[in-house]
């Protein structure tokens, strides 16, 4: 008898999760959406700056990381919600968990395909402008497109184990769906706005202010993609310069283990929960 | 072809086999008025020169300092400094070392490249100097704190500084001089591009400051005129495009100010009770801050200029507002968030503009809160306080009929913009995963 | 050694418990029908068998503990469930490689196991385009991927048609003289009678009886009692039916489905005779006490 390894299952499902999500309507909606949003920013942004060579990074940064916040964990969220949660209303999560495979796999799998398939949507946005700020002569390098790529990536991937986690806990889809999207509300506007609020009536200090926007991890991806543009934070005010102060450069590095972790954690109560669910 | 070479060569020979206090006795040799022309070759410093000659540097002569002190010493009036390569002066901030040091009036330097000193050209209590088409550059590898300045005026009038290029220096430095002009100057990765002081009746233009830390400081000088400036990518901690201190009578006129920290920083000028600012016809644009003044602007007229796209078009510090009473008068700029209409299609918008943006209002109150710039909920916060007219914030400013269309200079000097290869390579390299990856797992049956 | 063996097993979904304290054993070789009302927990007690439910108890196949090795028994089990989902983005072809090489097999034998159910000619059909009787032979198909001792069916009939059916209860025979193990779980007496050796009667998550299919018959239709033939037919046929059941002195009346005729013991088959000959078209049947 054959035996079948870990990491063929795996990368069997992940293709096979690639193979649907490219045939997902909503995927192919984003991807279309993502580009063209992101190009047309970055045209706007350079078209201003024509007259004397000048390219500026003030509304366009702004309107470029509001868009990868508005837009990425909305991706990985709602696709993350629909994995398992879609499978489970269709019978066809059943009917692979009576196949030699373990629950891990099956979420490892999806977990990859799907972040291969967001990988590839947003590489095709961010090459796309990427291609065009070259043409034009932006004067953004190499070093910090990248990074913001990665970071991007990060997002994506957070936003995808967070929508894991709503669908492998919930039982039916329209609820993880619901529960993803409100996720997503509560991360991109209602988190900060609740924050800004507390802070308005109960006067905290600049350093408490920092520190809990950091419980919002768009807030940590924000932070590390200005400090990475802009090489500093003078932009995000006192709590930016306090910010800069304390940690300097190593906010990167930081950032990006805050954000792993953010996926982690999602992760590992996803497994939890899909272990104990099973099927249902 | 081969004997040219080799003329070549013998030229330089003969040049470097010079004794090296040749051109010290060749200073010595003329009279004052005399013409010296210096063919190649490479000169030890220092090379004091105490007569009033003109010193011609053909095929780019060196005199090098070899680290130690100043390379040059200008001590004669009437000298001309032309054409030569002066490098290595030694590095002693106490001591000013310098390129070219200049203790005499009337001394003109033009067209010499100034490479790895600390200071570049020193005017000490020179009068009426020209610093002409130099090139100067300091030493990068030092921190801009520990570098020096490399044009430096003190106490040294009527100075004419015309097209030069600094590169890596500390500031530009103009004190307690009167009547400069400073125009045609490209001032890069410094710390200061200029920082001006006690300096009164002087004129600033078409200079361009870019990748300081500050474009240009003005400060405590009254009647100067700064117009058609270029100051860009000014940032890193506090940085501004041009800080106003205690300024009294400026004319800011079509200066074009792109992302900087801050484009304009006004602070506490017009100082004199009676004295006037007026900012006509600027561009201020991608900034995160277009305009930042602390407390208020009074005497002050805003006219003509185009706010395009700051992240925070103006920021009066502590909040409030500018007033007519005090003098404050913005009239006809354009803003790039203006919503209004020109039904009479003359040019100028129909409702009057008004600075009231929310978020601004609150980080105008508590700076803190400028954490949550670049947040998808603030534009949130900004789209609910447009719908909601109840919690929009009294206006700071109110310009009542601001123009439609910016209103761009020409003539001031771009900055050329090329295609970044690497970065092109990044994107298409992107593209190129993105698209395989799908096009590979869309065409590829599943077996 | 038993092929399958279950001790103990307690099952519950929060507070309600589906299945309590069940055990029993089942031999290679054997063919065993669940029997008993909805809910009685016959589709959970497969899911436990497979592994894909958490349970009290031990289940063992072929002595592989099903929750501690989960992926090695499942390798052992060929599963037909209920209603078969398939995925939508696959064609039949790409649905069978899929699955054999999730068991780590050639993608060659899905299509072998194709063949063995005669699909082979749609190897590029997309699933959902399949009737419903050849989705049920594409889920055996997938089954009988890798050639597991023990096959489990949850009501694998219970959406074709007649002709399907018996279709479909063909080829597991054929399964079971090939020496598979069956355990599958029907709410319809033939089934039962043809298929099974053994019946293991559930009620309310009890094994309230491991008995034979004789003696279920027995206990379902006892001699005395009269039975109840219900018949399907196009509904436009039905009142000439019963006329023509009533003239030959039958009891019938109409129910929503079809019509359901009082009959004795010895003579169940006979209004089906009369209304076939009379050019009635019965599309199914089923017995009742």
């Amino acid at each position: 008898m054959t035996t079948t390894t870990v990491r063929a299952t795996v990368s069997l499902l992940a293709r096979k999760e690639l193979h649907d999500a490219l045939r997902n309507r909503w995927f192919v909606l984003y991807t279309v959406v993502f580009a063209v949003l992101a190009l047309a920013l970055s045209w706007i942004g350079l078209a201003g700056g024509q007259l004397y060579g000048l390219a500026g990074f003030g509304r366009t940064t702004a309107s470029l990381i509001n868009l990868i916040m508005l837009i990425v964990p909305l991706m990985g969220l709602t696709l993350g919600a629909l994995s398992l949660a879609l499978e489970r209303e269709q019978g066809t999560l059943l009917y692979i968990l009576a196949q030699p495979v373990v629950p891990g796999e099956v979420l490892l799998g999806k977990l990859l395909g799907l972040a291969i398939a967001l990988t590839a949507a947003l590489s095709i946005g961010f090459g796309l402008s990427g291609l065009l700020l070259a043409w034009r002569g932006s004067p953004i390098g190499l070093g910090a497109y990248l990074g913001l790529f990665g970071l991007t990536i990060l997002l994506a991937l957070l936003s995808l184990s967070l929508g894991i986690l709503f669908s492998s806990a919930l039982p039916r889809t329209a609820t993880a769906l619901g529960s993803a999207l409100f996720a997503w509300l509560l991360l991109v506007f209602l988190g900060d706005l609740g924050l800004l609020g507390s802070a308005l009536a109960l006067r905290i200090s600049v350093e408490q202010l920092f520190t809990f926007s950091l419980l919002n991890p768009l807030q940590v991806f924000k932070v590390a993609a200005i400090l990475l543009l802009r090489s500093d934070l003078q932009v995000l005010g006192p709590a930016g310069q306090y910010a800069m102060h304390l940690y300097g450069w190593r906010l990167l590095p930081l950032s990006t283990s805050v954000l792993l972790l953010w996926t982690l954690i999602p992760l590992i109560l996803a497994y939890l929960f899909f272990r104990r669910r099973g099927a249902l | 072809m081969g004997t040219g070479v080799l003329a070549v060569l013998l030229t330089t020979l003969v040049a470097q086999a010079q004794p090296t206090s040749l051109l010290s006795e060749r200073l010595a040799a003329v009279a004052p008025g005399d013409t010296i022309r210096v063919v190649g070759g490479i000169y030890p410093g220092p090379l004091r020169i105490t007569k009033p000659v003109v010193l011609l540097g053909e095929q780019a002569p060196v005199i090098d300092g070899r680290g130690q002190g100043t390379v040059v010493i200008i001590e004669a009036p009437d000298v001309v400094l032309q054409g030569f390569v002066i490098r290595n002066s030694g590095r002693s901030l106490d001591r000013e070392n310098a390129g070219i040091a200049v203790h005499a009036d009337r001394v003109t330097i033009a067209d010499n490249r100034i490479e790895n000193v600390l200071f570049g050209i020193y005017l000490r209590q020179a009068d009426s100097c020209r610093i002409l088409r130099n090139t100067i550059e300091g030493d990068p590898t030092l921190d801009t704190p520990r570098r020096g300045d490399l044009i430096r005026l003190w106490y040294s009038n009527n100075a004419l500084i015309q097209d030069n290029t600094t590169r890596y220096g500390r500031d530009v430095v103009i004190w307690f001089a009167r009547g400069i002009v400073l125009r045609g100057n490209t001032i890069q990765f410094g710390r200061y591009g200029l920082h001006f002081m006690y300096s009164d009746s002087s004129r600033i233009e078409r200079n361009r400051m870019l990748h300081n830390s500050v474009g240009a400081y003005l400060m405590y000088s009254t009647r100067l005129t700064f117009r058609r400036n270029l100051l860009a990518y000014n940032r890193h901690a506090s940085a501004i495009g041009v800080g106003l201190k205690d300024m009294d009578e400026v004319t800011f006129e079509e200066n074009v100010l792109v992302d900087n920290q801050i484009g304009i920083f006004i602070d506490n000028s017009p100082r004199a009770i009676d004295a006037q600012i007026r900012y006509l016809g600027n561009v201020v644009a991608y900034n995160d801050i277009g305009v930042q003044a602390l407390q208020d602007a009074p005497r002050s007229i805003f006219r003509d200029n185009s706010l395009l796209e700051n992240y925070e078009q103006v920021d009066l510090v502590g909040g409030g507002r500018f007033s007519e009473a005090n003098g404050t008068f913005w009239e006809r700029n354009y803003w790039s968030d203006y919503r209004g209409y020109d039904a009479d299609r003359d040019g100028y918008g129909d409702v009057p503009y008004r600075a009231v943006a929310l978020f601004d209002a609150l980080t105008d109150r508590t700076p803190a809160f400028r954490l949550f710039a670049f947040s998808p909920a603030v534009q949130a916060l900004e789209l609910a306080a447009r719908a909601f007219p109840v919690i929009r914030p009294e206006p700071k400013l109110i310009d009542v009929a601001p123009r439609m269309q910016p209103l761009l200079p020409e003539g001031i000097p771009a900055v050329p913009r090329r295609p970044r290869p690497v970065l092109a390579l990044g994107g298409l390299a992107l593209l190129l995963i993105g698209g395989l990856t799908i096009g590979s797992a869309r065409l590829r049956r599943l077996r | 050694m038993a092929l399958l063996t279950i001790e103990h097993l307690t099952k519950r979904f929060g507070t309600t418990t589906v299945l309590v304290d069940f055990s029993c054993t089942i031999e290679p070789g054997e063919s065993v029908a669940l029997w008993g009302p909805n809910g009685a927990g016959k589709t959970t007690l497969l899911r436990c068998v497979l592994g894909v439910l958490p349970f009290e108890g031990i289940i063992q196949i072929k002595g592989i503990d099903v929750q501690r090795q989960g992926k090695q028994a499942r390798r052992l089990v060929g599963f037909v469930p209920q209603e078969v989902a398939f995925y939508p983005t696959l064609t039949v072809g790409e649905t069978a490689a899929f699955f054999a090489r999730l068991r780590g097999l050639d993608p060659e034998e899905g299509r072998r196991r194709l063949v063995q159910v005669a699909l082979q000619d749609r190897l590029d059909q997309p699933v959902g385009t399949l009737s419903g009787g050849q989705r049920q032979r594409l889920a055996l198909a997938l089954a009988l991927l890798g050639d597991p001792p023990l096959l489990l069916l949850d009501e694998p009939t219970s959406s074709l048609d007649i002709r399907s059916r018996a279709e479909f209860m063909d080829a597991l025979q054929k399964l079971l003289a090939a020496g598979k193990t069956l355990l599958f779980s029907t709410h319809r007496f033939e089934e039962v009678e043809h298929l099974a050796r053994r019946v293991l009667l559930l009620e309310n998550g009890h094994l309230e009886a491991d008995t034979t299919p004789a003696a279920l018959a027995r206990r379902l239709f006892p001699e005395t009692s009269q039975y109840r033939l219900r018949l399907h037919l196009p509904e436009r046929q039905r009142p000439e039916a019963v006329k023509t059941l009533q003239t030959h002195g039958f009891e019938v009346w109409m129910n929503g489905h079809g019509l359901e005729v009082r009959v004795s013991l010895n003579e169940k088959a006979r209004p089906l005779t009369l209304l076939s000959r009379a050019g009635f078209e019965i599309i199914d049947f089923e017995l009742h006490a």
